[in-house]
């Protein structure tokens, strides 16, 4: 019995140890097949990458490929809001007025033009056509212009449109859409008159909620206008030929520009990519997919390394600290504000804590780059300069804890955005305002809608907002504070504010009107309405064959009217 | 036949043992602790929690350090960075040196940290200025590094960098711009190195010096000692991480224990009781698995009256718990169903055991194994599900850190300072590692049916 048992155990070893040699036979076969597939694949794989590699910049072709932010949501030009879509609509339409390459005010559709104190007159140029061939007409802007303000357009823009006669009366339903003051005299000549004095419609002209939109076109596309390449009619130095949603757009010369000459030199732009993801457009650039992206201080270090040119540019925008000044909230005592101002200093925040190159120290609402009456709008008016006194501080906020009747100050609720800039600056105020007043402050963190929403409602004591110019004039950012302004979210009133508001709207007299906003600007600082903390920037890099690409503050983000390819250059 | 005496009818005297025992008799635990101990993995493991409980609990007293503190002069330093400053004036605000002596690209004063002040002549040609600056030299390729400020006339020719300054060489270039504001090939270039300062005050604020130290300008001290560096607000890294630990072991540990400890008893009590009571508790477990956990969390956040910008932690304790335990409560009935109806219990059953002894005796230890296997897996979930929230805003509220918010934080930066990244996942890793060998351990130890097995 044992003897056939150790037998049978024999012949199982030799089973099994067969079976083993075999397993690691196949398993060798199947190893190294895989290699060799893998080999293979790697090797078409480098094939198809080396054809595309390096495609940012297509000499042969004059083409140049280029990411974009986020897909427009609509190009319908009357209805948009986005930087996405501005960036589009910018390359392929154009208003009465535009930019130059260096961000200066000229003939658009308009070849000249006339502002009076109660309206305005535009000469229309005979050379402009839409893409379909027909020309561009007066009625194309009265068409639009009535769209905008029409409140089933529903516009969001619509208050760009105020300074015309009735639209804002139309826009809130009184008037009927008709009586809005703009009418096309002639196919040549259009006239606009004013609900007050508007001595800067000339650059309120050049924004996109005015540019043109020809009705019969309008009504053959059923309510899609707007919603797809062939739902648009392009009067701009580019073509939008092709629009694959969610992926890439196609953006061809415009062979009837009536500028050709000075604007639109590359046969074809591409947008391949849609990501709002600054390392992956970092990528991008590095292996030459994209002619241009913009950087972070923590990517500057491999910037220098790889020895690119970086360049900078001042996006336009103030961002502050605004106060809620509602009466509800303990910060409308203007000696709680106070100490805060004194507690903080806008050049550490900005030189050691977000460490980012190309933002600049806020002091004012008003940003380094407006003009006043000559020359820079703050070399002309000052802003205080500022020192951080912690004492004096204190001082403030005792006297603040007695007028509000406080034993003790509740803890504070700051609003931000869920931006990586926003979240830093939170914090860092956070704890400032911990060591240096002893407050406590909730961090209050929302998405961009969120607290948008929450700032419409006022709820928040201090919310870490910004604000972007629409158009080239210290007033786009002169009447935020204004007690009519809907987007002043804190609800500050002042009657000294507003009447100097109305005059900053209305007063021909440049010199007067810049007073005006001198004085805006030092109320902003004594009532202590916000606290500003940086103007923003950007470091970027261009591809060296690329020139005159251009970053601007006012209008598109980024900016290839003027581009053209420089072969020697690389 | 030998004579009886009276001697033989002694009692005989109780003396040695006529059967021995080749084994102490050993309580259940007495016996699982000696099989843990031969386990080294899981000693270790279990020295490492400990050694984690003790750097969570007595660390923030070792420690004394404010995880809130920023020390503005070291953001993101790594640890075992140089220390040393010189006092220097508190900052005055410059507008240049008219008549400074030199030409071309010079600093008007010398660089430090606090400030580097440079001024120039206008270039030829040059429309204006741009400043740059570089960690590497200019080189040929004319790659002049970040461009700091810029100027459209040639009204200023001056600069005053303040922006990041760290101890180090740096390559100043002032760059001419043409009538559009555009580069040239005009350039001049400076090198400066830079020692680190620190002012008086500073000092004073920061607590480096007392009042009464009669320390002066040009004087060095030593800047607080941070001994696992920085983070991307200047707060020690150690502080936040004994903080952090707090949030991440209490979620961690806490809801694992809480949740599992509920369905064991859940589970026992369903397989236990069997037939339809056992039907009705399991299907309200199914209906509480069907229940979305991020809901549930916000929902928690709101009845429990937390606004924006405070902790919910204790909230995210109370969702776990609550919707985290018919897992285990499904493990653990399966098993009490399984066991009930072993030979082994209905021998004991005969030989007369109650029901307390029946689940004390054999039940429990027989599901110890795959409980413990649940909690090992509950743990580091438990950790990461915190970090998530924590990274949503749904969790620990800023300037309360948690492993995983700290994390996150440092994943932004981890290509330049990867220590702000390193620490926190290093504490993560190694505390889900120990917890799960621990657990290995433990289950082997516990295991009554490897009882025997040597």
């Amino acid at each position: 019995m044992s003897d056939t048992g150790s037998v049978v155990i024999e012949t199982d070893q030799g089973f099994i140890h067969s079976a083993g040699i075999q397993l690691a036979k196949f398993a060798g076969i199947a190893i190294a097949g895989l290699a060799a597939f893998i080999y293979l694949l790697w090797i078409i794989a480098g094939d198809a990458g080396s054809t595309t590699s390096g495609n940012a910049i297509d000499v042969e072709n004059n083409s140049i490929t280029i990411a974009l932010r986020e897909e427009p949501p609509q190009l319908d030009a009357n209805r948009a809001t986005d930087a996405s879509s501005l960036v589009v609509l910018a390359h392929v339409m154009e208003g009465l007025l535009g930019y130059d390459i260096d961000s200066q005010l000229v003939p658009g559709v308009a070849e000249r033009y006339e502002i009076r104190a109660d309206g305005a007159t535009f000469w229309l140029r005979e050379d402009a056509f839409w893409s379909d061939g027909v020309p561009v007409t007066a009625k194309d802007f009265v068409f639009s212009w009535k769209r905008v303000v029409n409140p089933e357009t529903a516009s969001q823009y619509a208050f760009i449109l105020y300074p015309i006669k009735n639209a804002e009366a139309i826009n809130s339903g009184e008037l009927p859409v008709e009586t809005l003051g703009v009418r096309a005299v002639s196919d040549r000549v259009l006239e606009v008159e004013f609900e007050r004095p508007t001595p800067y419609f000339d650059k309120l002209v050049a924004y996109l909620t005015y540019f043109p939109v020809r009705e019969d076109f309008f009504n053959s596309t059923e309510g899609r206008y707007g919603a797809d390449a062939d739902m648009l009619l392009y009067n701009g130095a580019y073509l939008l030929t092709e629009w694959v949603h969610g992926s890439t757009m196609r953006w061809v010369k415009n062979p009837s520009y009536w500028n050709r000459e000075n604007k639109g030199f590359l046969d074809e732009i591409r947008t391949a990519y849609i990501t709002q993801d600054i390392n992956a457009k970092l990528n991008l650039f590095k292996d030459g997919q994209i002619v241009d992206t913009h950087l972070l201080s923590p990517m500057l270090p491999t910037a220098m390394e790889q020895r690119w040119p970086i360049d900078r540019s001042m996006d336009g925008s103030v961002f502050y600290l605004e106060f809620n000044h509602r009466n509800d909230r303990i910060t409308r005592n203007k000696n709680l504000r106070r100490a805060l101002q004194l507690a903080q200093d806008s050049n550490e925040l900005v030189y050691k804590v977000l460490k980012e190159p190309s933002y600049l120290p806020g002091v004012s609402l008003f940003p380094a780059w407006l003009t006043g009456v000559s020359e820079s709008f703050q070399k002309e008016y000052p802003p205080v300069r500022h020192q951080m006194n912690v004492e004096k501080a204190r001082e403030h906020l005792e006297l603040a804890r007695q007028e509000l009747g406080l034993d003790e100050f509740p803890p504070l609720m700051m609003l931000a955005g869920d931006t990586p800039i926003s979240l830093l600056a939170a914090e860092y105020y956070q704890q400032l305002f911990r060591k240096n007043l002893g407050l406590e402050f909730r961090i209050d963190v929302q998405i961009f809608k969120q607290r948008l929403e929450k700032m419409r409602q006022g709820e928040f004591d201090i919310v870490l907002s910004g604000w972007g110019p629409d158009y080239n004039d210290v007033l786009t950012y002169g009447d935020l504070f204004s007690s009519w302004n809907l987007q002043n979210r804190g609800r500050y009133n002042s009657s000294e504010m507003d009447s100097w508001i109305r005059i900053a709207q209305s007063e021909l007299d440049p010199q007067k009107r810049m007073d005006a906003f001198g004085e805006i600007q030092r109320l902003l600082y004594e009532d202590v309405v916000i606290l500003p903390m940086y103007e923003r920037g950007f470091s970027f890099v261009v591809d060296s064959r690329l020139q005159d690409f251009r970053r601007r503050s006012v209008g598109p983000e980024v900016d290839y009217n003027y581009a053209y390819i420089d072969s020697s250059s690389d | 036949m030998s004579e009886l005496s009276a001697s033989s009818f002694e009692p005989i005297e109780a003396h040695q043992q006529t059967q021995v025992i080749s084994r102490p008799s050993l309580s259940y635990w007495q016996d699982a602790w000696i099989r843990l101990k031969a386990n080294k993995r899981a000693l270790v493991s279990l020295y490492i929690v400990i050694g984690l409980l003790l750097f969570t609990a007595a660390g923030p007293l070792v420690w004394q350090i404010d995880p809130a503190i920023q020390d503005i002069d070291q953001i993101s330093q790594p640890p075992g960075t140089d220390r040393g400053a010189t006092i220097v004036a508190d900052y005055e605000p410059w507008f240049g040196t008219p008549g400074l002596p030199g030409s071309g690209l010079r600093l008007a004063e010398s660089a430090n940290s606090q400030a580097v002040r440079m001024q120039w002549d206008a270039l030829p040609g040059a429309n204006g200025h741009r400043v740059y600056r570089n960690l590497f030299p200019v080189g040929s390729e004319l790659a002049y590094g970040i461009p700091l400020a810029e100027y459209l006339n040639n009204d200023t020719l001056y600069f005053e960098d303040r922006l990041d300054l760290q101890p180090g060489r740096f390559y100043y270039s002032v760059v001419a711009l043409d009538a559009r504001g555009q580069i040239t090939d005009q350039y001049q270039s400076l090198t400066v190195e830079l020692e680190r300062v620190t002012t008086l005050q500073e000092a004073l604020e920061r607590g480096l010096i007392e009042t009464g130290d009669s320390v002066q300008i040009g004087d060095e001290i030593k800047l607080a000692w941070h001994p696992l560096g920085t983070d991307y607000l200047g707060r020690d890294l150690l502080a936040r991480l004994m903080a952090g630990a707090r949030v991440s072991l209490f979620i961690g540990i806490g809801a694992p224990f809480l949740f599992v400890l509920f369905g064991v008893v859940y589970g026992s009590a369903a397989g236990f009781m069997g037939g339809r009571a056992d039907q009705l508790m399991m299907r309200f477990a199914d209906f509480v698995v069907a229940l979305p956990f991020l809901l549930f969390m916000i929902l928690f956040k709101i009845a429990f009256g937390i606004g924006p910008g405070e902790s919910g932690v204790f909230p995210m304790l109370v969702a776990m718990v609550v919707l985290l335990w018919p897992a285990t409560a499904r493990l653990v009935r399966g098993q009490i169903l399984q066991i009930r109806e072993q030979g082994y219990i209905s021998a004991s059953q005969l030989l007369g055991a109650n029901t307390s002894y029946l689940i004390m005796r054999h039940m429990i230890p027989n599901t110890l194994g795959v409980v413990l296997v649940t909690v090992t897996f509950a743990i580091p979930s438990a950790i990461f599900t915190e970090a998530f929230l924590s990274f949503i805003g749904m969790g620990v509220a800023p300037p309360t850190p948690s492993w995983g918010s700290m994390s996150n934080e440092g994943i932004k930066t981890m290509l330049t300072t990867p220590h702000e990244l390193f620490f926190p996942a290093l504490f993560i890793s190694f505390t889900v590692l120990a917890f799960n060998l621990l657990g290995d351990g433990l289950r082997d130890a516990l295991d009554a049916r490897m009882r025997n097995v040597e």
